[in-house]
């Protein structure tokens, strides 16, 4: 039976039969094992687990999506978690080959995913009651808050989000991107709803549509005093900066992030508008 | 430097010493590259502890494809340079350089981002994806070929610009792919485009290295030709070579083994330039030599490349093409500086 299910990428949030060494491909994953308080079970993690800063420490196996199948191999883990798009598949297609479970957990970017998101990570652990107290006591009170915030009579602002531009180039978020259901999780409506995928844009058509709010999303969420008055002059446009892993990693911060990105916003908006 | 003496000067003892020494240095990085990596294998505890299953099955099924797969790659760019330089009568002419790897990869683009929105391909990718590498480098090559038919012989200059030109217009397409493509195959892509032996398995492997291994034999066969295409097309000619003949032979040889090796492992620069020059400078040009010997030096490199692309910084592994390149681009530095009349 064990062996069946061995070997696989599975995508069922079902317990596994060991999960004392995991090494994890995701940094929203390593968010919610470090919340869960499964962190000393992590034997190694992918770039893009940045947050907290101690799982910086640990061995990286690569990015998410170029992970080395010996690397991976040489931290002897029991079990690999990570996000939908880990891969490459030819290295996932090696590590099944040798029969190292591996789970990819579901994405899907509202609130309520994100909490499906980790109560299916706990329940692979065997951490399901505590998964349960957590979201109960904090991830479920935000999200009605942040429903609440985002029903607001009229509040249907219109906002982009740019992806860290310090390049010089503005990255926009289009259809089906992270970027466009975290605007979502705000009740904010995307200027870029019409393109697809994450796609360079001038600034002039951003300034010529006057949205209400452009978002940069960064590491670090800093933004220079030329770039914040950089769309003052379109008339009405705030422009504000987010951590880009708090709130695209859609992870346990994000839905916190996306409240208090909502109240900051509403606070900003013309109450005339 | 290609003058008729020194192209036709036999060097037949030390040559064969040499072969005898790379063949044997070729086998002793195979077992290193096999015994090397982030997991510790000795060679005592595969057949002793209780963890060898996993130590064999990571020998076998991880390590194996992989070492094949970069002396194959390897062999395969280092014997395309030698017979592109012997045919355009160029010695910087050279896979990457002047374009044929990245007409590979715009094949194998085209197939990793349609194939993302048309399903259908999905099953057949194993083979659509080789075969559309080895027509964008064939496509290429042709292109080259033609270009220099129409207007006369390239100089050392000449290729090279023509080189900037197909990179950039394949860049061109490549840019266009990346720009449909959604967001995992774009990552992948850019990943994808480093070089990597890492996706190494053997039922990907086997059909490429065969397309490899049939299409490299025919450039071993060709060397003589090769040899007295230095002496200028119509000396050739009248030394009873097909000439018509020969430069299609080499060019879709040559094409379909840097594809083959595309397909697999993605861009990996400088091999096919640096590893016949060294040659050259010990054994002489006479294709004879280089070419095999090119082989098996292209192997020992690669291997030795993806040895320290998956170590250096262990548990996470580098582009390979990295390493290659920044071991090649100062050495192609060095060719220029040397060629330059002073």
């Amino acid at each position: 039976m064990l062996f069946a299910a061995a070997g696989s990428v599975q995508a069922i949030c079902e317990p596994v039969f060991d999960s004392s060494r995991i090494a994890v491909a995701g940094g929203s994953i390593t968010e919610i094992l470090y919340l869960l308080g499964a962190e000393e079970r992590i034997v190694a993690v992918d770039t893009t687990s940045t947050y907290p800063a101690t799982a910086r420490a640990l061995p990286s196996v690569g990015y998410v999506r170029a992970l080395s199948t010996e690397g991976l191999l040489s931290m002897r883990p029991t079990l690999v978690l990570g996000e939908e798009d880990m891969g490459p598949p030819e290295v996932l297609a090696q590590l099944e080959r040798i029969g190292l479970p591996m789970v990819a957990i579901d994405e899907e970017h509202t609130a309520e995913g994100i909490m499906r998101k980790i109560r299916c990570v706990a329940r692979i652990l065997g951490l399901s009651q505590k998964a349960d107290a957590l979201i109960l006591d904090t991830l479920a009170p935000l999200t009605v808050e942040l429903d609440r915030a985002r029903g607001r009579a009229g509040w249907q602002p219109l906002a982009v989000l740019i992806l860290d531009a310090r390049s010089g180039t503005l990255v926009a978020a289009g259809k089906e991107t992270s970027g466009q259901a975290f605007l979502r999780m705000i009740g904010a409506r995307n200027l870029f709803s019409d393109i697809s995928g994450w796609k360079p844009v001038s600034p002039e058509t951003i300034l010529s549509a006057r949205p209400d709010f452009v978002i940069f999303s960064r590491p670090g969420a800093d933004i220079t005093a030329s770039e914040a008055s950089s769309f003052a002059f379109a008339g009405g446009t705030n422009v504000v900066a987010v951590d880009t892993v708090e709130t695209l990693g859609f992870g346990p911060r994000t839905i916190k992030a996306a409240l208090d990105l909502l109240v900051k916003l509403q606070g900003r908006a013309q109450p005339d508008e | 430097m290609n003058s008729a003496a020194q192209v036709l000067h036999a060097r037949g003892q030390p040559a064969w010493s040499a072969h005898a020494a790379l063949a044997c240095a070729m086998l002793a990085t195979g077992v290193l590259a096999l015994l090397a990596g982030a997991v510790d294998i000795s060679i005592k505890s595969l057949f002793h502890d209780a963890d060898a299953v996993l130590q064999r099955m990571i020998l076998l099924e991880i390590r194996a494809p992989r070492v094949v797969l970069a002396a194959c790659t390897g062999a395969g760019l280092a014997v395309a340079g030698a017979a592109l330089q012997g045919l355009f009568r160029n010695p910087l002419a050279e896979p990457s350089l002047i374009g044929v790897s990245s007409g590979a990869a715009l094949g194998a683009i085209s197939v990793i981002v349609l194939g993302a929105s048309l399903p259908i391909l999905q099953p057949l990718a194993s083979y659509s994806l080789p075969i559309a590498a080895v027509a964008g480098a064939c496509l290429v090559t042709l292109f080259l070929y033609g270009f220099s038919l129409r207007y006369g012989q390239f100089g050392i200059v000449t290729i090279l610009l023509v080189g900037i030109a197909v990179n950039a217009l394949a860049a061109v397409g490549i840019g266009i792919f990346q720009y449909l493509a959604n967001d995992a195959a774009l990552r992948t892509l850019t990943f994808w485009m480093m070089g990597s032996f890492g996706r190494a398995s053997w039922d990907t492997l086997i059909p490429a290295v065969s397309l490899m291994a049939v299409s490299m034999l025919p450039l071993f066969a060709l060397t003589r030709s090769l040899d007295l295409l230095q002496l200028g097309e119509s000396e050739a000619f009248h030394l009873g070579i097909d000439v018509r003949q020969v430069k299609r032979c080499v060019i879709i040889c040559s094409a379909a083994t840097v594809g083959a090796g595309v397909a697999l492992a993605g861009i990996v620069g400088f091999v096919g330039l640096v590893v016949p020059h060294l040659i050259r400078l010990v054994l002489g040009a006479g294709h004879r030599y280089v070419i095999p010997a090119s082989a098996l030096l292209g192997a020992i490199l690669t291997m030795l490349a993806d040895l320290l692309a998956r170590t250096l910084f262990a548990p996470a592994e580098i582009p390979v093409s990295l390493i290659t390149s920044a071991l090649g681009a100062p050495f192609f530095l060095w060719l220029i500086a040397r060629a330059r009349p002073r």
